[in-house]
């Protein structure tokens, strides 16, 4: 069974026969978590890094912000058994434009987001692909905790 | 036959566009125009009218009593959400269809144009303090010329992908380098063909270059803003991706900062509910 995750949303599974995908992740980022031993995940596509910029749609929505979807997808996973030290994490997405400036690097700074909340709780990345001008699909397999990224143009992979 | 001729014959191969929608673009552009004088248009063609109902009737305007006629429906949305509503569903017809070249699926072009129409309107008010139909219609249609370039660019995928790599061309100058036209001039020439408004016209066809459109400089340049942040968040996103030039002069012209940009996309999956309804038609 697939399980979508749409623009800032996220979903966690601990149904072994479920994959969680996402779609056309541009300057966004998914973030993928996977306990193997407790067969528990989960797959946020946050849009931005901080809740400050619309504190209003943060509070209805904190699966848009960084900040807020971060701590939420970890403890999803963790009222469905999904333990923090066990925990597989991975990262994708953060395009960016053709710019030299400065002023359209969102992808950079959700993914400069993403690592200070990782580094400040002990977390490691186990596997990413970020930045770019590309589009990314990803899919997490609950059962095989496997994780796969798509690229326009380049075909599927696994991380 | 050389390339860029072959494209432009191909141009004809569109379905011509629909004669009231074309009078609704015309009026939209005239300052004078009343909102009675577009419903005037409109009411005499059943499916328009019908479509128009329909969403108006949908769950996001959670109307107590239903609408059941254009001047009703005038009167409880309002002349510009009005307006809204006829150009995206007229002219979803050309825009729902797939885009191979780009690796586009079915309704995913129109997610994008709609996604950067409704930029517009958020990005208006922000810069400009006001809406406005006319910046809605051309941010709609700034990609009309990825419908007909989109065979082209499959045959030659390779080619323009290689060049964007290698080169550190945008997907732009690729389409230019490789096919002799990009998707944004063969859309001018698409607008012109179908006798669209100056402005719009300009819209089209600058929307990846502001700084060499002649006049219409406001209207253009947020045309090319909205599509980059909605490229940014991947709505309806294709094989081109990212790939475009981000210019910082435009951010300045407006006096707008990154925050700026992540406070407009933050705004945006309100009115992309709005035209959730109308999305899953067809």
């Amino acid at each position: 069974m697939n399980l979508i995750v749409g623009m800032g949303a996220m979903q966690v599974s601990r149904d072994p026969g479920a994959t969680i995908v996402t779609y056309a992740l541009g300057s966004c980022i998914g973030i993928a978590i996977h306990d193997p031993i407790a067969k528990v995940g989960g797959l946020l596509h946050y849009m931005l890094p901080e809740s400050s910029t619309n504190p209003e749609k943060a509070s209805k929505n904190p699966a848009m912000f960084a900040d807020t979807g971060v701590p939420l997808l970890f403890q999803e996973a963790y009222r469905l058994g999904g333990e923090k030290t066990r925990m597989r994490v991975r990262v994708v997405g953060g395009a960016q434009l053709l710019d030299d400036s400065g002023y359209f690097n969102i992808g950079k700074r959700n993914y400069m987001t993403l690592r200070k909340i990782l580094w400040a709780n002990n977390v490691l990345i186990q596997g990413e692909e970020v930045g770019g001008q590309v589009n990314r699909t990803v899919r997490l397999e609950i059962g095989s905790g496997r994780f796969w990224v798509k690229t326009s143009g380049n075909g599927e992979k696994e991380l | 036959m050389n390339l860029v001729d072959a494209i432009l014959q191909s141009v004809t191969q569109l379905p011509p566009f629909p004669a009231v929608i074309q009078r609704v673009l015309e009026l939209v552009e005239n300052p004078k125009t009343s909102a009675h004088d577009v419903v005037e248009v409109i009411q005499y063609d059943q499916a328009v009218t019908a479509n128009v109902l329909m969403v108006c009737n949908s769950a996001y305007f959670g109307l107590r009593k239903p609408v059941h006629s254009l001047t009703d429906a005038l009167v409880r949305i309002g002349f510009n959400t009005l307006v809204e509503i006829i150009l995206t569903r007229g002219t979803a017809f050309l825009f729902y269809q797939s885009c191979q070249g780009y690796q586009l699926q079915k309704g995913e072009l129109w997610r994008h144009s709609v996604a950067c129409a409704i930029l517009s309107q958020i990005l208006a008010e922000r810069v400009r303090h006001k809406k406005s139909a006319v910046q809605f219609t051309a941010t709609l249609l700034h990609d009309v010329g990825k419908i007909v370039l989109s065979g082209f660019v499959k045959d030659h995928f390779e080619q323009i992908h290689g060049l964007v790599q290698e080169k550190n061309l945008s997907f732009l100058e690729a389409e230019r380098e490789t096919l002799g036209i990009d998707h944004a001039e063969l859309g001018g020439r698409i607008a012109e063909g179908w006798k669209f408004p100056r402005n719009i016209i300009a819209g089209i066809r600058y929307h990846h270059t502001p700084f060499l459109a002649e006049e219409f400089q406001d209207l253009v340049s947020l045309a090319y803003l909205c599509d980059v942040v909605a490229l940014m968040t991947g709505i309806g996103g294709g094989a081109d991706g990212l790939s475009y030039r981000g210019y910082k002069d435009i951010m300045e012209q407006y006096d707008l900062k990154e925050k700026d940009l992540e406070a407009v996309i933050s705004e945006l999956d309100t009115g992309m509910k709005k035209v959730e309804g109308m999305l899953n038609i067809q």
